[in-house]
């Protein structure tokens, strides 16, 4: 072989191995926002009552603590999603705890996982939905775009 | 032969402070202001540590051009641009942490290569101009930037945030939030030493960037580059390619400043996407002059002394500036005033160095004529 063609052999494999690199942190970096909804769930003309207490924990952390009616969120990296949920079902009862086991969508930042319905062990599709971020109410947000003004150098 | 010795140790010590006057005339600057500014020591170590671990690399973009004899790539401006485009795609993609700038860093490779390759170009046809063709071409440039990040981000370049689009559907906010990788360089492997952060892995990645580039001064390139800088035509002669080195120089410069700015950036948490790289080679020029380098001659501990002096200066004058006269806005001038003073001395310096040494070569080809003719 010669030096030309391994110099090109070279160029190539450097180009590729960045490929998988960007494909690996694509894939591990993509940032996710959890949100935990204690409320009560309607599926197949079921309900789903919400609980008294849950606290979200990741290992020893706690992330949410929801009462009623309450949302929680959390940041999470990567397609796993792993946590625990503790569930109270009155004052004073004895904890019972669930493992929240999650492949998150990788087209979805925020996903909405109602617990009601996850602890009762309702199918996925049941107790996952896409979180849509509410539009601005009222006045329409001003931004314009950049002025000479604007042109000034920040800190260093 | 006393009094020999005690002249040639004046002679020595008058060519050191002519040699180091600058970052000489920094350390008095700083030791007067530091008092007055009123700062405790932990706060300034903090500060310093912070601002090396930020700008170093960055400066250390600039040394291998000047190795090429290409003087002050002022076009360093350009590979900013491309760090922070890569930064905005990465942002909108919801990379978050250290696989968003490894990824904002890989994006950036390719823009800051065509840019850098642009850049070269143009300077190989300006030798001996380079410096002002390249401050020139990053002004070009930026004109390019405001107009794929104001115009084409959004109906040609896909954004889908609208966190990050402006109301009117297209363009990028003067802001971009960095949040979620904010300091994650910095952060991770940190330690504390009395009170002090020392951002472990961006110090070590600063170390291996020297490494490499004192790893490749030695190697075929980095050794074509010096004979290139130190004179084109008997580099010529040797059989070196000059145009392309100069080229591949600018090339490396430019991508390493693309990382630079990523670095920066994460440590700053935000991007002003119309003015962050506005001042970015101006303020790493002047660093590096502060730190003793020179056009023709820059070396890795220029970079070091010149980040430290250079803002131990940017963090005092303020507060010394608004005890001395109860407007801190005075300090703020001075820091300004001083970073593009030390930039003109560098050049004066350059140019007077360079008309002497011709001055002095003219004068010996003449007394070599006459003695011919004698």
């Amino acid at each position: 072989m010669n030096r030309k063609k391994r110099a090109l052999l070279y160029r190539l494999g450097a180009v590729a191995l960045l490929i998988v690199i960007s494909a690996a942190m694509l894939w591990v970096g993509r940032g996710h926002t959890v949100y935990f909804d204690n409320k009560t769930l309607e599926y197949e003309g079921q309900s789903y009552p919400s609980f008294y207490r849950m606290t979200v924990k990741d290992g020893d952390a706690t992330v949410a603590k929801l009462a009623k009616r309450e949302r929680g969120m959390a940041d999470w990296m990567g397609q796993h999603f792993e946590m625990q949920v503790e569930v109270l079902t009155e004052k004073g009862a004895e904890p019972v705890v669930y493992p929240i086991k999650l492949e998150l969508p990788y087209g979805m930042d925020g996903i909405v996982v109602n617990l009601p319905g996850m602890v009762a062990g309702l199918p996925q599709q049941a107790w996952v939905s896409e979180f849509i971020p509410s539009e601005p109410q009222g006045a329409q947000e001003e931004e314009l775009p950049p002025t000479e003004e604007d042109l000034v150098p920040t800190d260093i | 032969m006393k009094k020999q010795s005690q002249a040639s140790g004046a002679g020595a010590v008058a060519r050191f402070l002519r040699q180091n006057s600058v970052p000489l005339m920094f350390i008095i600057i700083c030791a007067v202001l530091i008092p007055i500014s009123g700062f405790s020591a932990g706060y300034l170590i903090n500060e310093i540590v912070t601002r090396m671990g930020r700008n170093i690399f960055l400066i250390l973009s600039l040394l291998i051009p000047i190795t090429a004899g290409m003087g002050l790539n002022f076009g360093m401006t350009l590979g900013a641009m491309a760090g922070e485009i890569a930064l905005i795609l990465v942002s909108d993609w919801q990379i978050w942490g250290i696989p968003g700038i490894v990824l904002a860093m890989i994006v950036s490779i390719p823009i800051s290569v065509g840019l850098g390759l642009l850049c070269g170009k143009i300077l190989n046809m300006a030798k001996g101009r380079e410096m002002v063709t390249s401050y020139i071409t990053s002004f070009f440039i930026g004109g390019v930037y405001m107009l794929v990040v104001l115009y084409m981000m959004g109906p040609i370049i896909p954004i889908a945030h609208s966190s990050i689009k402006l109301p009117r559907g297209y363009g990028i906010r003067n802001t971009v939030s960095l949040l979620s990788m904010r300091q994650s360089l910095d952060n991770l492997l940190a330690i504390r030493v009395l009170g002090v952060k020392i951002p472990t892995l961006t110090f070590l990645i600063i170390g291996l960037m020297c490494l490499g580039i004192v790893w490749f001064g030695k190697t075929k390139l980095g050794q074509d580059m010096r004979a290139v800088g130190q004179d084109i035509q008997v580099a010529r002669d040797a059989g070196i390619d000059v145009e392309r080195t100069r080229l591949i120089s600018i090339i490396i410069s430019t991508v390493l400043a693309g990382f630079g700015m990523i670095i920066y950036l994460q440590n700053m948490g935000n991007l002003s996407t119309y003015s962050s790289h506005t001042q970015i080679g101006m303020f790493c020029i002047a660093a590096l002059l502060v730190g003793g380098a020179s056009v023709e001659k820059a070396s890795i501990g220029n970079v070091f002394l010149g980040v430290i002096l250079f803002h131990l200066m940017f963090i005092v004058a303020p507060q010394a500036g608004a005890k001395i006269t109860g407007d801190s806005m005075i300090g703020e001038y001075f820091r300004v005033f001083a970073s593009y003073g030390v930039i003109t001395i560098a050049l004066i310096m350059y140019e007077t160095r360079k008309r002497k040494a011709k001055l002095m070569a003219g004068r010996q080809l003449q007394l070599a004529q006459s003695e011919d003719v004698k």
